[in-house]
């Protein structure tokens, strides 16, 4: 697994970056001092490094942890895809991710412009808003999110009240995933924040010349703020969508670990540590992991060749 | 005495790297230090700690280190111990990874130690728990077996009669369930057991003359069984003995969050070990029964199981300390006072009625429970083959897709054997 967490590193540029003041060559001395102090990040990257390696060479070998690795070409990567649960993991991190980073990203940018208008003690606002992006990936809530959405938990109560006999939210599988989305929505503080000083950067003149010219809200919306704010949407989405197909603790709490019921919750990283570790095929786990990175890269580049089309640059 | 500079050293960056202090190794006394884990919690701690000082008194110069944790991360990190290259010397092996391990020739025979480990006093069934062939690669570390328990309350509460628990079918349970949900007017239903679990399943099995593994590891299950075990549930489901499909959520595995605690249902299977807290959790008037269809079916079905076997590494530099310590657990009756019931009851019969006395009285309904089942003449059972666990997990899948009719019965049985088939290598 840490060999994808490396992926989240590559961030697009948040904004346009000043031209850099190159004229003359910084001394090599003060080089030194710097590397001085990343001495520490370059002894934590072996970390990294070496595993990531060590795991692309046990993407090719068939591994129990046990006996030494055995070379065995593609064989894992051609197992992937006549594996009905491989298959299954794809689709519930697909579902999951393609409902709920829009849909996330849609709350926190709506959440962030009404903060914009001015409300007094924003600070309070925004530390409420973004405290479950703090929480919403921890045992604890996930375990929380279990008893509100339980069989007689706060939400059937709710829906009680209406005379609708609600669904065992995390029991039957055809709601379980549902109810991991509407918890990633929930967690939408981050990109919030984000959008925040992303508007606060939108000079308000522009606002106010549209206003004149009998712009309204829509227009406006449509406009200034979108066009404006497109390279902190296109960040944020970037964001979300590598750290949703890495999803792996809301479905592991939810599930007790079983990515259930009938695999409905079984993401693509879940899997993976279930192969890897409960069933000692870390060839097959090393394998999955590095499959991931190729989807994660593809879409990652598939954003960014998209990004031309609608992402604007200011100046 | 050449090794003993390179293993101080690497128990000792073991130790460092783990965070637990642990005095030096083979140093100044010639002391042995012995490295031994399990899963648990810190109740089970205390009982292990007590056991392990009565062998430290016994036993100068042997000091044991104990990790423990919960039983889904221990797991993890026992086989990246084996992976490092650095395995504990006595550790608590799952019996579904018993040969997963075995197999690849990471665990100590322990017959093969010329009689270390005393296991003449165990009965027959405990000891094929761990062998494979005629190799023995774990003794249980105590031992337990499925039971119905009934809650005496709710059946006096709504007047129906509990069929006698020696004797009765799979159509009794059916009956008495659905009687149960009727008198209480769907307040309460009459069981709860799982169709995906597959201690359960196992049971219902060899009680069709069929083995779901066979002694070569295979799969003996016959599609039309698990066809009809498939369909039982369907029909108890459809007549309301057994609450609707996803009643029960997996909310925690603690008996306080099961719903016989909750008293939503009035039965359910549990694993004996946990008779006493099942009993505390569901207000204390339990009745044990055994599994239906005992004497009604073609032969015996329960066997005698155990949540843990205790295993030695290959590995392992202290053999005969280990093993010493491996026969102590085991044989010693002042080791299973100290340790109570906490992983079953004591492997070794002799040892099982020595610490009886001592032990709470549900304690001992669960003893007693297993200790007459050991007496009888039960059909062998074989370890769990390499990847049976990952049968387990689809069996929970697919039974929870019967569940919720997304398969037929007949679907079900034919998909777990292939998918059976395959993580069998088959």
């Amino acid at each position: 697994m840490s060999t994808v967490s490396t992926v989240v590193d590559e961030r697009p540029g948040l904004a346009p970056v000043p031209a850099p003041q190159r004229r003359r060559r910084p001394r090599p001395r003060r080089d030194r001092a710097g590397y001085l102090f990343l001495l520490p990040w370059f002894a934590g990257m072996l970390f990294t490094v070496i595993p990531f390696f060590a795991s692309l060479y046990l993407a090719f070998t068939d591994y129990n942890l046990l006996n030494p690795p055995a070379w065995i070409g593609l064989d894992n990567f051609t197992e992937m895809f006549r594996d009905p649960v491989w298959r299954q993991s794809l689709k519930v991190t697909f579902v999951y991710t393609f409902v709920s980073v829009p849909l996330s990203l849609a709350a926190a940018l709506g959440v962030a412009m009404l903060l914009n208008r001015g409300v007094r003690g924003l600070p309070l606002y925004r530390a409420v808003f973004y405290l479950p992006s703090l929480l919403g990936g921890s045992v604890a809530v996930v375990l929380l999110w279990k008893y509100v959405f339980g069989l007689n938990g706060i939400v059937n109560a709710f829906l009680g009240w209406f005379g609708i006999d609600g669904p065992g939210w995390t029991s039957d599988p055809d709601f379980a995933l549902v109810t991991l989305i509407v918890l990633h929505v929930w967690t939408f503080g981050s990109p919030m924040v984000i959008f925040l000083a992303g508007l606060r950067q939108i000079p308000a003149m522009y606002y106010e010349a549209a206003a004149m010219d009998g712009a309204g809200r829509w227009r406006r919306f449509r406009s200034i703020t979108l066009p404006l704010l497109s390279p902190i949407v296109f960040f944020n989405l970037i964001q979300s969508l590598i750290s949703s197909f890495q999803t792996f603790t809301q479905g592991y709490v939810m599930s007790g670990g079983a990515g259930g019921p009938a695999n409905s919750t079984m993401f693509y990283n879940l899997y993976l540590y279930q192969q890897g570790f409960g069933q000692f095929h870390m060839g097959y786990a090393s394998a999955m992991a590095w499959m991931l990175l190729v989807i994660i890269a593809a879409f990652t580049g598939l954003n960014f060749l998209m990004a031309r089309f609608w992402v604007h640059y200011d100046n | 005495m050449r090794m003993t500079g390179l293993s101080a050293m690497t128990l000792g960056l073991a130790a460092c790297g783990r965070g637990f202090g642990g005095g030096g190794d083979a140093g100044a006394g010639g002391g042995v230090q012995l490295d031994m884990v399990w899963w648990g919690d810190a109740t089970r701690a205390k009982k292990t700690q007590a056991a392990l000082d009565i062998f430290k008194r016994a036993n100068p110069g042997v000091t044991v280190r104990t990790e423990y944790q919960d039983s889904g991360p221990y797991k993890d990190k026992l086989a990246t111990r084996f992976a490092a290259g650095d395995p504990p010397d006595l550790m608590m092996m799952r019996i579904d990874s018993l040969r997963e391990y075995a197999d690849r020739g990471a665990l100590l025979d322990i017959r093969a130690q010329s009689g270390a480990v005393d296991v003449t006093g165990l009965s027959e069934s405990a000891r094929n728990l761990a062998t494979v062939g005629d190799k023995m690669y774990g003794i249980p570390s105590g031992l337990n077996t499925i039971g119905f328990v009934v809650n005496k309350t709710l059946t006096d509460q709504y007047g129906v009669r509990i069929p006698d628990g020696n004797t009765w079918s799979w159509q009794d349970l059916s009956a008495f369930a659905k009687e149960i949900t009727e008198a209480s007017g769907g307040k309460v239903y009459g069981a709860h057991f799982e169709a995906g679990t597959l201690a359960n399943l196992i049971v219902y099995v060899r009680q069709r003359g069929e083995d779901f593994y066979t002694a070569d590891g295979g799969l003996g299950v016959t599609e039309a069984t698990l066809t009809d075990w498939f369909a039982m549930f369907r029909t108890m489901r459809a007549e309301g003995a057994l609450p609707p499909a996803g009643f029960v959520e997996n909310l925690g595995s603690s008996a306080e969050q099961s719903p016989l605690a909750k008293g939503q249902v009035a039965a359910q299977i549990i694993p004996t070990n946990n008779f006493a807290v099942n009993q505390s959790a569901a207000g204390g008037n339990l009745a044990l029964l055994r599994v239906p269809g005992e004497t009604t079916e073609k032969r015996r079905g329960q066997s005698i199981d155990t949540p843990a076997l205790w295993s030695v590494a290959a590995g392992t530099e202290h053999r005969q300390e280990v093993l010493k310590l491996l026969d102590f657990l085991i044989n010693d009756p002042e080791a299973s006072k100290a340790t109570g019931t906490t992983r079953g009851v004591p492997a070794n019969p002799a040892v099982a009625d020595a610490v009886k006395p001592t032990l709470s009285p549900d304690d001992q309904i669960a003893t007693d429970y297993l200790v007459s089942l050991q007496k009888e003449e039960l059909p062998r059972a074989y370890p769990l083959p390499p990847g049976s666990s990952g049968i387990a997990a689809d069996l929970l899948t697919i039974a929870t897709e019967v569940e919720f009719r997304r398969q037929t019965p007949e679907q079900g049985a034919k998909a777990l054997l292939e998918s059976g088939r395959k993580a069998l290598g088959g």
